[in-house]
């Protein structure tokens, strides 16, 4: 269960490493091949042993498959191409022929193929930026900076006179930590931090090429070392499946037993008489060979045949998943697949859903999509008007114009000289200039480079409005205003941090007036605003509307300020800039004191935009009672906003957020929260949780567990911030662990990879670069919304199928073969079989194996739309009420009861032994066929009645079957003497049919054991009536639209349906006397950017200049042509 | 999420609705109409077909004779193996009041006897009976071979057992005269066994055919003698022995013995009178507890005396309409219950 425990804790114990550069013979590491699959060649038999027998079916084709399905993934990995230096030249190879040591060139949007040190790179000052969304799901970009040392090593010659050697530390599996010395022949060794390092799976961006010599490969990347080993999934269905074949075979030994003691009572009494058969030597078996005779004669018993009716009844339920047209991705031509069949019934099943944000809710697209300027709101009626944007919506991420900022009244305003045009135009202009965006020219469009993706989308929406952002110097922006040039100079930049939650810029504009823009949270804004401000109060309405939106709101505000005292804070803050210690904090103290008297001009709202139907998906879930929980390595503003935006939260519920940074604080807080609760505590409450990854740390702590799951598993929505991938996958197994529920992981990222591993049904969001997530999941599907379909729908359907196929296949095996044992007592527990040896045989193989495959695969519980439409119906599936050991002993004693009646029946009806005309006497057989055809009949139409929905096959498998047995009845009574089989068949068909007592048994036996079923299942339907019930009714009756209950608590009759605990939560009241609960409204703003790198923002927006070209070298021999700053 | 017909996306040529599952397909609903009329209509067809069966069941005469201790001392003669040699006939006299009219059959019945027990019921060899291979014996244990080593023809625990007892028919015309009841020995055994399953292998004559194997060892004639009347019911194709051969269900068994010959006085079948049986006694019973009786009956459309159907039917009959009387008053109560609520 631990794997990646243990491989963590057998990586953290790793020793440190020593990388010499240009001596590839010294550097013996790993290879660069990854393997995801389950088995290796060698691993292959043990564990294949180990899971048939935990397992004990015979899936061996379907494992196969899937087998060769992830090396082939594995496989497309390991053959991409790269381009290494080898023999003083570039050389392009494939990804698993990297080797330590080795220096790679990278360029743009390239995934980097292990991880490497970076040397130099084409941006400026030896940096680059690197899109870790796949590691850790962060939106923003980060900058990583090579070494001063290295910085100018860039031709192949210099590369291939480098000498030297890298110390560092041992493979493992953090992120964000990385020691080494670089020793370089002929200088001091310098020390290597984690921000010269680029790690596998990170994507290289706004940067023209890298090179950096690799120093962890394959397997020991950290990439790799975060990923948990795949576990052997099982559903649980599957798991009380393995019990009650395990309670059958006790039957069995039990049933042999019984037998045995009853042929030596037996014998005790007739033994020595029974002339005509014992001579002495034939009555010395002994015990145990009895024992094993009767459990020959029993072994029938165990449904051997369930196994691989269930296996391709399974393959078939993943083929129509992998078919379903409504999991069709028509922007990519993907469809749903099931990477695995195992867990089919598990979907319908889901109680805990954790759920990736980036990629996974969101498309990952930043778009401005709606503003307040001077009191009034722009962008607003675009959503509303036009009814056509909704279909669109449904369509696709793909970034459309629809989607953009597009509200003509705001342009009208600019150009009719609406009062309030000058606070228009200051808007404009400040979203075009404040901020650290690099225009890249690419013919005469403009591409915008930002490491926070939210600056992105202000610059443009702002382009979009005429206020084009053109060019960046180190000292000054230009910017094209409807039409005009307008150059700024760039006087300080007042960086942005999350403590500070905003940014300034201080410019000194055209006309040479000095003015401070700044852009951050509303409540550091609103703070620092003038009393002079006008439009607070509307704005503030306004990003109230917004933030419950779900759109991510920043104030900006401006400040014109004189040359006098601009001059003044200069020298303030060259003092703050050249204090040693604690520059960063007297840097902020300085800030602040020029940061003042702002003059609010508005906010904007920028969508971070959510895939499409992400929160009618998650709504529907919600109500089919799946809890959902978030999981993000992204920021909490972030997290919090998407939630609103999905409706996982909702405006008035209160929030706990959880941010602490010590295990005594969290103890504290997490404790103080489970008593405020109260009586509450473990109900399901309209709360939600927010914590983040270095709180939840401590609240993993043995200790404080237990109290912080209880307190999760209180709230309806959990969000968690900031998780490293092995945070996620832990509380994943601590959900798993201690509740018992089927929890489902669904992720895009390679940070998501461990914990859809360690859920019981992981999902991937194909379409994505990084094929990770997919390879690792049990079921890949395009687009988060469509996991309500693979719930609802095929979760639900799958759950009943094999439910009933699997009760199915155990009753009719107990019909058959306990009247062996009822034949026994006639026979003097001799052995003797009532039926012939191949239609015993051919019972499962034959005549009764399509009800079995009717049931697991057409059978539907209900329609398709009254799924979709009453969510509530998963509860059904759920809860698993209908399939446990309780239910499968009702069954098997239901199947005792037929086959009573089958074997008692025909036994009393032919006891006479004058059944025939013409006074022919019968004989065992005769018998066995009537009893045989009696069971064929009443097992089919047992199938017919567990079958809910008859289509073609039902008809087929049920009548089809009957009539199979009856045809080859009468041939096989005829075979002997031409083929030499069953020569005690011969003729029995003859006289079978033609037995006026078979015709009549043939109604009343089958009916006699039906009527029971019927009956039962008619009272139920009338006097306890489930939604499922209810539902079908509706649908028969063809009243779709009538009014059925949508929330169970509106009909009284609901009531009697007993239905597990209503699925809306009741209101929270409770009085949290803790500060970490907000009650408040939620505040919207939430804003990516990088913080606390050796670069400053500052150093970064000065380093630019884009009036200059430069010459991109694409193919490695142009390198050195690269110019830098 | 509903895919409208209008969507007019390619749509793949195979995409049908089998893939979809949208097949066209009859939502079973137990509503309380067609279950109600089901059982009723059901109980009324379950007591009428248990009425007639019960009725004609009624029509049929059967006389059972139990003459294992009317025989007693023949059964004492036969419990001790040394005896075979000795005959012992025993006659039952008893009186028909009503005439069995129509075809009339004779069976025995054996009590406590297990044709049925498994290494019986295998102890036999089909191809030797097919006339194939005279002296294949393998599956015949415990009775292979005789004592000296030759193949038992035929072989095996069932061929060795077989009834032997004969049973004649006498109906008595007056105090003093009586004559044997026409009887027919052929016509007792399944078609398909006497031209299928059973052959003499060929020669010219019988005895030449089994040269060459023994007698099973209980059997006082070879297999080739067992019908001194009829020459060509003898060997395996003997019917009596065709007729033991089929191996019974029960440890009570009756088996066809004879058929009334309808000629003479017969015509109508049995008339009223005084008969008796006269018996050669000759199969140990008492040596298992056993008992054997000789039975006479008519037979019906249906088949022999039993009510057990009829009854199964009648009480199944009964049960459905009760069943139906209390759905009938739940459906009712609920159905009350329901209408206070939706207003409908």
């Amino acid at each position: 269960m631990m794997g990646w425990r243990q491989s963590l804790q057998r990586t953290d114990m790793s020793k440190a490493r020593t990388i010499y550069l240009n001596e590839p013979l010294k550097n013996t590491f790993c290879k660069n091949s990854i393997s995801t699959a389950k088995y290796s060649m060698w691993s292959f038999l043990p564990l294949y042993l180990y899971l048939q027998f935990s397992k004990a079916a015979n899936a061996f084709f379907l494992f196969i498959t899937i087998l060769q399905k992830r090396h082939l993934a594995d496989r497309l990995v390991n053959s991409k191409s790269t381009i290494v230096l080898r023999q003083n030249a570039w050389q392009v190879i494939q990804w698993k022929e990297v080797n330590v040591g080795d220096i790679v060139k990278a360029t743009n949007e390239q995934f980097l193929p292990a991880d490497v040190v970076l040397i130099s790179s084409s941006g400026p000052q030896a940096s680059c930026y690197v899109a870790t969304s796949n590691l850790d799901g962060e939106t923003n970009l980060k900058i990583r900076q090579a070494l001063l040392e290295t910085a100018e090593m860039q031709t192949e010659k210099q590369l291939s006179s480098l000498s030297g050697k890298i110390e560092c530390e041992g493979p493992n599996c953090h992120f964000n930590s990385f020691t080494g010395t670089l020793h370089l022949n002929g200088s001091s060794p310098v020390p290597v931090g984690p921000e010269q390092v680029l790690l596998r799976g990170t994507q290289l961006k706004n940067t023209e090429w890298i090179l950096g010599i690799v120093v962890y490969t394959g397997l020991e990347t950290k990439f790799m070392q975060n990923s948990v080993k795949s576990l052997l999934k099982r559903s649980s269905v599957e798991k009380v499946t393995n019990l009650q074949i395990l309670v059958l075979f006790v039957l069995l030994l039990v049933m042999s037993l019984v037998s045995c003691v009853g042929g030596m009572l037996w014998k005790d009494k007739h033994g020595v008489d029974i002339w005509y058969i014992m001579k002495k030597e034939h009555n010395t078996h002994s015990f145990g060979f009895d024992i094993l005779m009767f459990i020959i004669l029993y072994h029938n018993l165990i449904p051997i045949s369930l196994l691989v009716t269930l296996e391709i009844v399974k393959y078939v339920q993943a083929l129509f998943i992998n078919w379903d047209e409504d999991m069709h991705y028509k922007a990519n031509n993907v469809y749903a697949m099931a990477r695995t069949s195992n867990l089919n019934e598990e979907l319908g099943q889901v109680k805990y859903l954790f759920s990736d944000k980036t990629g996974t809710l969101t498309c990952n697209i930043m778009t401005l999509k709606k503003c307040t300027i001077a009191g009034i709101i722009y962008g607003d009626q675009s959503s509303r008007s036009d009814a056509g944007g909704k279909k669109l919506s449904q369509s696709a991420c793909s970034v459309t114009e629809a989607y953009e900022f597009n509200d003509p009244t705001l342009l009208r305003n600019l150009k009719n000289n609406h009062p309030t045009k000058a606070c228009i135009k200051e808007f404009l202009t400040l979203l075009c200039v404040c901020h650290t965006v690099v225009p890249e020219r690419d013919g005469n469009n403009i591409n915008y480079q930002a490491s926070s993706p939210d600056e992105a989308a202000l610059v443009k929406g702002a382009k979009k409005l005429g206020f084009v952002f053109t060019t960046r110097t180190p000292y000054s922006v230009t910017i094209e205003a409807m039409g005009e040039e307008f150059t700024f100079e760039i006087l300080n930049v007042l960086e942005f941090s999350s403590n500070r939650k905003r940014m300034s810029i201080i410019v000194r504009t055209p006309t040479g007036q000095v003015r401070l823009y700044c852009k951050g949270a509303d409540s550091v804004i609103y703070e620092r605003l003038s009393e002079d401000s006008l439009f607070v109060e509307e704005t503030l309405t306004h990003l109230e509307y917004f933030a419950k939106e779900g759109l991510r709101t920043l104030c900006v505000a401006y400040i014109d300020l004189t040359e006098a005292e601009y001059q003044q804070w200069l020298v303030k803050y060259k003092e703050a800039s050249t204090v040693v210690q604690d520059r960063t904090q007297s840097l902020e103290d300085c800030y602040d004191t020029i940061e003042r008297k702002f003059l609010l001009l508005g906010a904007t709202a920028i969508e971070d935009r959510l895939q499409a139907r992400v929160p009618e998906t998650i709504t529907s879930l919600l109500k089919a009672n799946i809890r959902i929980w978030v999981l993000t390595g992204d920021k909490q503003e972030t997290a919090i906003n998407i939630a609103y935006s999905c409706k996982l939260l909702s405006g008035q519920m209160p929030r706990i957020q959880l941010n602490t940074d010590s295990l005594e604080a969290t103890q504290e807080v997490i404790n103080q929260s489970c008593q405020d609760l109260g009586t509450l505590l473990g109900k399901e409450n309209d709360l939600a949780l927010i914590i983040d990854g270095k709180t939840l740390k401590h609240a993993l702590h043995s200790e404080v567990k237990k109290n912080f799951l209880s307190l999760a598993l209180s709230c309806r929505a959990v969000l968690c911030c900031r998780l490293s991938p092995l945070q996620k996958a832990e509380i994943v197994d601590l959900v798993k662990k201690h509740v018992k529920a089927i929890t489902l992981a669904i992720g895009d990222g390679a940070n998501d990879v461990g914990m859809i591993q360690t859920a019981h049904v992981g999902v991937g969001i194909s379409g994505n670069e990084g094929m990770l997530a997919t390879n690792n999941s049990d079921y890949t599907i395009a687009q988060f919304s469509y996991l309500e379909k693979l719930l609802l729908v095929h979760g639900a359907w799958n759950y009943f199928r094999v439910t009933k196929c699997i009760l199915y296949c155990f009753y009719k095996n107990v019909v058959l073969y306990i009247i062996e044992l009822w034949f026994a007592f006639m026979n003097g527990f001799s052995g003797q079989i009532i039926i012939d040896r191949w239609c015993i045989s051919l019972y499962n193989l034959v005549f009764t194996s399509l009800p079995p495959f009717t049931l697991g695969i057409c059978e539907q519980c209900c329609s398709q739309e009254s799924l979709l439409r009453h969510p509530q119906l998963y509860t059904v599936s759920q809860t698993g009420d209908t399939f446990n050991i309780k239910v499968l002993w009702i069954q098997c004693v239901n199947a005792l009861v037929h086959s009573f009646i089958l074997f008692w029946l025909p036994t009393k009806m032919l006891e006479h032994d004058m059944v025939l005309q013409g006074g022919h006497t019968t004989d065992y057989l005769f018998l066995g066929n009537f009893i045989y055809t009696y069971v064929v009949v009443t097992v089919c139409l047992k199938a017919g009645l567990e079958t809910l929905s008859w289509n073609k096959f039902s008809h087929l498998g049920i009548w089809g079957s009957i009539a199979l047995w009856l045809v080859f009845f009468a041939v096989y009574s005829s075979l002997w003497p031409t083929i030499p089989i069953s020569p005690e068949m011969t003729g029995q068909a003859n006289m079978v049919l033609v037995c006026p007592y078979f015709w009549l048994g043939f109604f009343i036996v089958p009916f006699a054991c039906l009527i029971q079923n019927v009956m039962w299942k008619s009272i139920r339907n009338t006097c306890k009536r489930t939604l499922l019930e209810e539902v079908r009714e509706m649908e028969s009756s063809r009243v779709q639209e009538l009014d059925l209950p949508r929330d169970s608590e509106k009909s009284p009759r609901m009531e009697t349906a007993n239905l597990p605990k209503s699925p809306s939560p009741q209101p929270c009241e409770v009085v949290f006397r803790n500060n970490s609960v907000d009650l408040g409204n939620p505040h919207g703003y939430a804003f990516s950017q990088v913080e606390q790198t050796e670069i400053s923002q500052e150093e970064l927006v000065r380093a630019y200049d884009t009036t200059k070209s430069i010459t991109m070298g694409t193919v490695p021999s142009a390198l050195s042509e690269a110019v830098l700053e | 999420m509903k895919r409208g017909s209008h969507d007019c996306q390619s749509r793949l040529p195979d995409n049908t609705a089998l893939k979809q599952q949208q097949l066209p397909a009859y939502r079973l609903q137990l509503t309380a109409t067609i279950i109600l009329s089901g059982f009723f209509i059901t109980g009324v067809f379950c007591l009428g077909v248990g009425v007639i069966l019960l009725l004609s069941a009624k029509n049929i005469k059967e006389v059972e004779i139990n003459y294992t201790e009317k025989c007693s001392d023949c059964a004492k003669l036969r419990e001790n193996t040394a005896n075979f040699d000795k005959e012992c006939t025993c006659s039952i006299p008893f009186y028909l009041p009503e005439a069995m009219k129509g075809d009339v059959y004779m069976f025995y019945k054996l009590y406590g006897f297990y044709q049925n027990l498994y290494q019986y019921v295998l102890s036999r060899s089909n191809s030797q009976l097919m006339g194939i291979d005279i002296k294949d014996v393998s599956n015949c244990a415990p009775f292979k071979n005789s004592h000296n080593g030759i193949p038992i023809a035929p072989c095996g625990a069932i061929a060795n057992s077989i009834f032997n007892d004969t049973i004649v028919l006498s109906y008595n015309l007056n105090s003093s005269m009586s004559i044997k009841v026409p009887m027919l020995r052929s016509g007792i055994s399944w078609w398909t066994d006497k031209y299928v399953k059973f052959w003499n292998p060929s020669s010219q004559n019988l005895s030449s055919a089994f040269a060459g194997t023994a007698k099973p060892p209980s059997w006082p004639k070879p297999v080739y003698e067992l019908d001194e009347e009829d020459p060509e019911n003898n060997g395996f194709i003997n019917e009596d022995f065709i007729v033991w051969m089929r191996t019974a269900a029960f440890p009570t068994f009756k088996k066809l013995y004879r058929r009334l010959s309808r000629i003479q006085h017969f015509t109508e079948g049995l008339p009223a009178g005084s008969y008796s049986f006269g018996i050669t006694y000759n199969f140990p019973v008492t040596k298992f507890q056993g008992e054997k009786s000789v039975v006479l009956s008519t037979l019906t459309w249906s088949g022999g005396s039993s009510l057990f159907l009829g009854l199964a039917y009648t009480v199944t009959g009964a049960l459905t309409w009760l069943a139906f009387f209390a759905m009938m008053a739940i459906h009712l109560r609920l159905k009350g219950r329901k209408t206070l609520f939706h207003q409908e």
